[in-house]
């Protein structure tokens, strides 16, 4: 060993490398999507980091520019395509903030069930392929049963898998079976059991516990300065939850969950660790806010009358500027519409939660090991489809 | 704080501030290009506004004018504030007119790729922005295409992008691809496949005779 160290040294202080400049992706699984990271490397050693992103551009704010309020509605499923209900949501409650319409309220408890159904389905895609990163394979067969079980009960209502199109302004498309909600709660039991599962499985692996800890530390002023959002800042340690915070839909205000942020249990505060680990109790928070919604769930309409004629003609909200922020599973979407009236905006800007997230990378490579990099990448739980829009 | 409240300390503090506009929509406060950089500034340092986030920088394009908004939002204290910055479009400014504002990277590094995506999109010009490169679009590409007056490319790296084309199947006196296929008389059966008649039983043909010398 010590012979092996001598010569570790000496190997530094002699060979003189030069800087290799290495392109991780476009097509690399590790950057989940055609990511394209340029790298100055010195060995192994990550020194320079800059990001190449738009090979997945695909016009969303265009478009939003050209079709009517509503036919922007299976726009949004594809820019976050993991999170579509959550997507739906945010772009329904820009349109009714604009129109000032009313959503009756089974609709918006159905919303919050779907929605937190949704999120326990895309932080189970972060946990597996986080695991692929890492090296864990089984993981990810794992939580792709669990996924498979909640598109089933997302299918019911909607009719569609993975792009709801669901959640409408004025509500929601359809109302649920008389079964869903019986299924839903069964789901959470097995749910409960399956979580517990994850953990002896991936959270407390000892190998999984050393490539994640101290590894990629995000300071909170940093996470803040860069505008991140979601579990990436909740890793940091700040409390920070906007359907606590600034509640967006009426029943987040009558349930009750907490907000998991990290410790620094294994490591520092803000590593890869603590946002894995708060991406996980997250799904444990969601069960309980869907037991709640599935107890109280009121009866009634799901979609207002007056939206019933907007499909024969479409709407038009007055003049004026809407803002909307919606908590995603990734992080706080917003969407900004600008009307003039008309009946498409004049301007639509979609606020992407991994677009502001993977704007830190830059920071967070340079010190790292190119295996470190992979995770880093994969504990910002990017979706590309929402970066580059 | 409210935005009123917000908007008034925002006066008392910095040179250069407008109305809080409520009239339509969200309410927003009117900032002069030249103080936006300082409005920022105060937002985020001041203790009772304590706007630690820059949320978003958007452009939008009316035309006659281009505004550049920002949504600042604090965790502390649980509020938002919208800025816009109003850019009028000079006499007789085309498509290649770039509207200019500081950039806010010094005070909040969350407005680098923000401001990089107005520019690509919008054309909009944010001086001292350490790097104004394109991020969504390719390098090369000419035009900001969310700016009302983008003028539609007709060709990108040789693949002609007619909007209004003709599609190849349909132009005249050009032979792309296979030959048009000959027009079937009143009456005829439609055979599938094209060229021959089936020889399937339902399907009117004859079953293919078996072949001799099997037993």
């Amino acid at each position: 060993m010590e012979a092996l160290e001598m010569y570790t040294v000496n190997a530094r202080a002699d060979v003189y490398t030069e800087e290799l400049r290495l392109n991780l992706g476009p097509q690399h699984p590790s950057t989940h999507g055609v990511l394209r990271v340029e790298l100055g490397m010195d060995g192994e050693i990550i020194t320079a980091a800059r990001c190449d992103i738009g090979y997945l551009h695909r016009c969303a704010e265009k478009i939003g520019e050209n079709v009517s309020y509503l036919q922007f509605t299976p726009y949004t499923d594809r820019m976050d395509y993991l999170a579509s209900m959550n997507n739906n949501l945010a772009w329904s409650l820009t349109v009714e903030k604009l129109m000032d319409l009313e959503v009756p309220e089974r609709a918006q408890w159905l919303r919050m069930i779907c929605v937190e159904l949704n999120r326990i389905a895309s932080h189970l895609i972060a946990f597996g392929t986080y695991g692929i990163d890492i090296g864990a394979n089984t993981p990810f067969f794992y939580a792709f049963r669990e996924r498979e079980a909640i598109m089933g009960l997302l299918e019911r209502p909607s009719g569609a898998r993975m792009l709801y199109n669901y959640i409408q302004p004025g509500g929601v498309r359809r109302d649920i079976d008389e079964n869903w909600v019986a299924d839903v709660l069964a789901f959470c039991d097995e749910f409960e059991k399956r979580w517990a599962e994850y953990n002896t499985l991936l959270s407390g692996n000892a190998i999984f516990i050393k490539r994640t800890a101290n590894i990629g530390i995000l300071t909170k002023e940093m996470a803040l300065a860069y505008g991140c959002t979601g579990p990436v800042l909740r890793g940091s340690g700040v409390r920070w939850d906007l359907r606590r915070d600034v509640p967006y839909l009426a029943p987040y205000d009558d349930v009750e969950f907490d907000i998991p942020v990290g410790e620094g249990t294994h490591g520092t505060l803000g590593d890869c660790w603590d946002r894995y680990w708060v991406r996980m109790r997250e799904m444990m928070e969601s069960i309980r806010i869907i037991r709640q919604g599935c107890a109280q769930l009121p009866d009634g309409e799901v979609m207002t009358k007056k939206q019933k004629g907007m499909y024969k003609t479409p709407m038009k909200p007055p003049v004026g500027a809407a803002y909307v922020r919606c908590e995603n599973p990734r992080g706080e979407l917003a969407f900004y519409a600008v009307s003039d009236g008309e009946a498409s905006p004049i301007r639509l800007r979609t606020r992407a939660p991994s677009f502001c997230n993977l704007a830190v990378l830059d920071q967070l490579l340079p010190g790292c090991l190119l295996a470190d990099g992979v995770a880093v990448i994969g504990s910002l739980d990017i979706v590309l489809g929402e970066v580059d829009r | 704080m409210n935005d009123s409240e917000i908007h008034a300390r925002l006066v008392a503090n910095v040179e250069g501030v407008g109305e809080l506009d409520t009239s339509a929509g969200d309410p927003c406060v009117g900032v002069s290009a030249d103080a936006v950089v300082d409005a920022l500034g105060f937002l985020r340092d001041d203790d009772e506004c304590s706007m630690e986030m820059l949320h978003c920088v958007t452009a939008v394009d009316r035309e006659k004018q281009v505004d550049v908004v920002y949504h600042v939002c604090s965790y502390a204290r649980h509020h938002s504030l919208t800025l816009k910055v109003e850019l009028p479009k000079p006499e007789g400014a085309d498509e290649h007119w770039h509207p200019e504002v500081p950039t806010a990277c010094g005070v909040y590094p969350a407005a680098d790729w923000h401001e990089r995506e107005q520019w690509d999109l919008l054309g909009v010009r944010f001086t001292g922005h350490p790097d104004m490169r394109r991020i969504l679009l390719p390098e090369e590409w000419i035009g900001h295409p969310l700016r009302k007056d983008y003028v539609y490319p007709s060709e990108h790296g040789g693949i002609p992008l007619e909007l209004d084309a003709v599609p190849l199947y349909e132009r005249e006196g050009e032979s792309v691809g296979q030959p048009a296929p000959t027009p079937r008389e009143p009456g005829a059966p439609l055979n599938q496949p094209p060229s021959e008649p089936s020889k399937r039983p339902h399907a009117g043909g004859k079953a293919p005779a078996p072949e001799k010398g099997d037993s």
